[in-house]
């Protein structure tokens, strides 16, 4: 059995008479990413202070690396939503300074911020103010402060707000190889794709309440299959096929109808009824839904009412 | 213990590598130098240069007198050194008079009571009357009264208020010249009036003070470090607010706190703010000696044996801690207020209240230097956060022990208290954007358990 390194078990928190994470608890096995998602004001970030002992829970316990979070703070690597940086300091000591704060020696720190920053092609700005980087670099140095002391869990809110493309990229191969380090690594996000793409497991909170733990697959069997299917002709007569759940005709400006399947359904039986009826498609595809349609359905219909 | 060095260590960096600290370490002993130096340089030391003129009315014998003294004063100022030492080595100021007596022109002695006031006026503005090429104007106009002595007052007359300095002058001088009338009427045998120019010098001195240290200049000294805890703690605490105010803004401080306790934050900050403090102190002090030097090498002497004389062996030690707990209990309190405050302008709003609190020992400071041993100075000493600032000026006139002692115990529970207090008011707060808490809210951090 793996070993965990996050538990929560039972953790709540209020802030006066509002309740910001509910009852929640799940479990973090070492070496896994998992994608913790959730709409604003989900208790993602309350969460992540929790874990961090930055504010304590009213209710429930937090392990981290198998002890209280005071005994291992310098094992965790944290990344703010809000970047928070001096911005008078230069950028190599702006990422020794952290490191030295989670344990190494003042030497060592800045060795490995200059190391970090040349493998991130920053090595030119080592000695640059973070007020004189562009907002990407910032950023970027940032990641590298929260990762020089090497820890072993990383914690990263939003990494990736505010990153253009090409620097989204280049950040997720970078925590992959975290990831191929042997690295646990919690992030929080609102971008669906970069979890699609990244987490092994993802942990759905809504009204600070969790509404689904697990793999994408399992995230994925949630909603139904859906086939796209794009024809002049009505298309009502497949909600008679075996397998289809419902048939909707084109929302407003589409061109495509839109069929659920049961879990399955071949979607051949589908274009064998079109064929059947003499019906030419001029689109058609079969696909498990995305983790974006997974989200919305959880957030709009699972989470609990106010 | 490490974490808190290091954050000590980041906050000294961040503050000394400020263009505002390289200001304010310049400004200080500029200010100083110009407050103080440039009036010497102008020849402004002490009282400003006056021309007057007396109309004597009685005859002469009083414009005469104070002519002469003017006389006197003038040729003391002449003199090459303006110091002498004194009895034990300490110098010893002469006493100098700046005021230069001018004859009254004629129209001015013959104007009669109805006109003099218009003649004053052609005085003031330069009309020296006829046999007097571009003369300076009078700046003031002494009248002596025909019955001067008896009914008559003598009349200061200028444009606006007369100068205080002068009018001291002039009344010393008719008295003088009263007393010496009085004495040639009980005893006309005394040739020599001038035995009661003999001038006093008193030279105090205090059994607890080394031989050669100059007792005003002592008093002086603690007063300076009193103040100087006040500019330094109020300047440096201002940016240690800032600092929290900026940290929270920019998320800074989040990372800080996944890195560190809020205490060991706290503590790392009040260290930084101390050593920035203390090299301030350093600056300020070595700028102000070299300023010294240069305007008088007497004046260093002096203020280098006020200081052996303030700063003891003895005493030393206890104004080390009542100045390191004054910036502690000022640091904490502004400590406090950044990590409430969600904005300079939050700051601002609670900081306005705060300095009122914190200045009015400023208000105070005359009735405890008058006397500093005396039933205000004590019962202000038990204010516990004025405790440093009023013992650092009354360290020097030796509070009885039972106070020394008891404050100095005050002082130190005061920091301590505040520090905890300011760690659990960071912990709660720093990372809320809500309104800052009540005052009640405020005080129930100090009790133990209250969340």
């Amino acid at each position: 059995m793996p070993e965990t390194v996050l538990e929560l078990a039972h953790v709540t928190k209020r802030f006066g008479d509002f309740v910001a994470v509910d009852d929640l608890s799940f479990g973090l096995a070492r070496g896994s990413i998992l994608g913790f998602l959730g709409p604003n004001g989900a208790g993602k970030t309350t969460t992540l202070r929790m874990m961090l002992g930055i504010v304590p829970p009213d209710a429930g316990t937090i392990r981290v690396l198998g002890r209280d979070i005071a005994e291992v703070r310098e094992r965790i690597g944290y990344l703010p939503e809000e970047r928070g940086l001096y911005k008078r300091m230069r950028a190599d000591a702006a990422i020794a300074y952290i490191a030295t704060l989670k344990g190494l020696s003042r030497g060592d720190a800045l060795a490995r911020a200059r190391k970090l920053l040349d493998g991130f092609g920053l090595g030119p700005f080592a000695r640059v103010r973070i007020e004189g980087l562009s907002k990407g670099m910032a950023q970027k140095v940032q990641v590298l402060a929260a990762v020089a002391h090497d820890p072993e869990f990383v914690i990263l809110d939003e990494p990736f707000s505010g990153l253009d493309p090409v620097n989204q990229t280049e950040l997720e191969a970078f925590i992959r190889g975290l990831a191929a380090e042997g690295k646990t690594i919690l992030f929080s996000t609102h971008t669906m794709q970069h979890a699609e793409r990244l987490c092994d497991r993802l942990l759905v909170l809504a009204k600070g309440r969790k509404l689904f733990e697990g793999t994408l697959e399992a995230a994925r069997r949630l909603l139904p299959r859906r086939a796209r299917i794009g024809a002049d002709a009505d298309l009502a007569f497949l909600a008679g096929v075996p397998g289809v759940l419902n048939a909707a005709a084109p929302a407003e400006g589409q061109a495509n109808w839109t069929l659920e399947l049961s879990e399955g359904a071949d979607g051949r039986t589908l274009l064998a009824a079109c064929f059947e009826k003499g019906v030419p498609l001029s689109h058609f595809d079969l696909a498990p839904p995305s983790l974006h349609d997974v989200f919305v359905s959880l957030v709009e219909e699972r989470s609990p009412a106010p | 213990m490490r974490r808190t060095l290091l954050i000590a260590r980041q906050e000294f960096v961040k503050y000394v590598t400020r263009r505002g600290f390289f200001i304010s370490i310049l400004m200080f002993p500029l200010w100083i130098m110009v407050v103080t130096l440039v009036p010497q340089w102008t020849g402004g030391s002490g009282p400003q240069h006056h021309d007057f003129t007396v109309v004597d009315r009685t005859g002469g014998a009083y414009r005469d007198a104070i002519a002469a003294a003017a006389l006197r004063g003038a040729e003391a100022r002449r003199a090459p050194a303006a110091t002498a030492q004194g009895g034990h080595g300490a110098p010893r100021v002469v006493p100098r008079s700046p005021f230069a007596y001018e004859d009254a022109p004629d129209y001015l002695v013959r104007a009669d009571d109805a006109h003099f006031a218009a003649a004053v006026r052609r005085a003031l503005r330069g009309d020296r009357g006829t046999g007097y090429e571009a003369p300076p104007a009078l700046d003031t106009v002494v009248l002596i009264p025909a019955g001067f002595g008896g009914a008559g007052r003598a009349q200061i007359w200028s444009s606006g208020r007369p100068d205080s300095d002068l009018r001291e002058f002039v009344d010393g001088a008719l008295t003088r010249a009263l007393q010496i009338a009085a004495v040639h009427r009980v005893a006309p045998q005394i040739s020599d009036p001038a035995i009661l120019d003999a001038a006093v010098q008193l030279e105090a001195r205090d059994p607890d003070r080394a031989a050669g240290a100059n007792a005003t200049v002592d008093s002086i000294v603690p007063i300076a470090l009193a103040i100087i805890l006040f500019v330094v703690s109020v300047m440096n605490s201002s940016v240690l607010l800032q600092g929290v105010v900026e940290e929270k803004s920019t998320r800074m401080i989040e990372v800080l706190l996944s890195c560190a306790t809020p205490r060991e934050i706290t503590s790392g900050k009040l260290i930084g703010v101390i050593a920035v403090a203390l090299t301030t102190l350093v600056i300020w002090g070595l700028a102000l000696f070299a300023l010294m030097g240069i305007a008088s090498h007497g004046t260093v002497g002096l203020v280098m044996a006020s200081l052996r004389a303030t700063a003891s062996l003895d005493t030393l030690p206890l104004l080390l801690v009542f100045f390191l707990c004054g910036l502690l209990i000022y640091g904490s309190l502004f400590l406090a207020i950044g990590s409430m405050a969600n904005s300079l302008a939050d700051a601002q709003s609670l900081l306005g209240p705060s300095m009122l609190i914190l200045m009015l020992p400023n208000v105070m400071i005359a009735g405890v230097i008058r006397d500093p041993n005396g039933a205000l100075a004590s019962a202000l000493s038990w204010v516990p956060i004025y405790t440093p600032y009023f013992m650092m000026l009354r360290i020097a006139s030796h509070p009885p022990p039972w106070q020394l002692w008891g404050t100095l115990a005050l002082a130190v529970t005061t920091t301590v208290l505040l520090i905890w207090w300011t760690g659990r008011v960071f912990a709660k707060h720093v990372l809320t954007t809500e309104r800052p808490p009540s005052l009640g809210a405020l005080i129930a951090r100090f009790v133990p358990g209250q969340r």
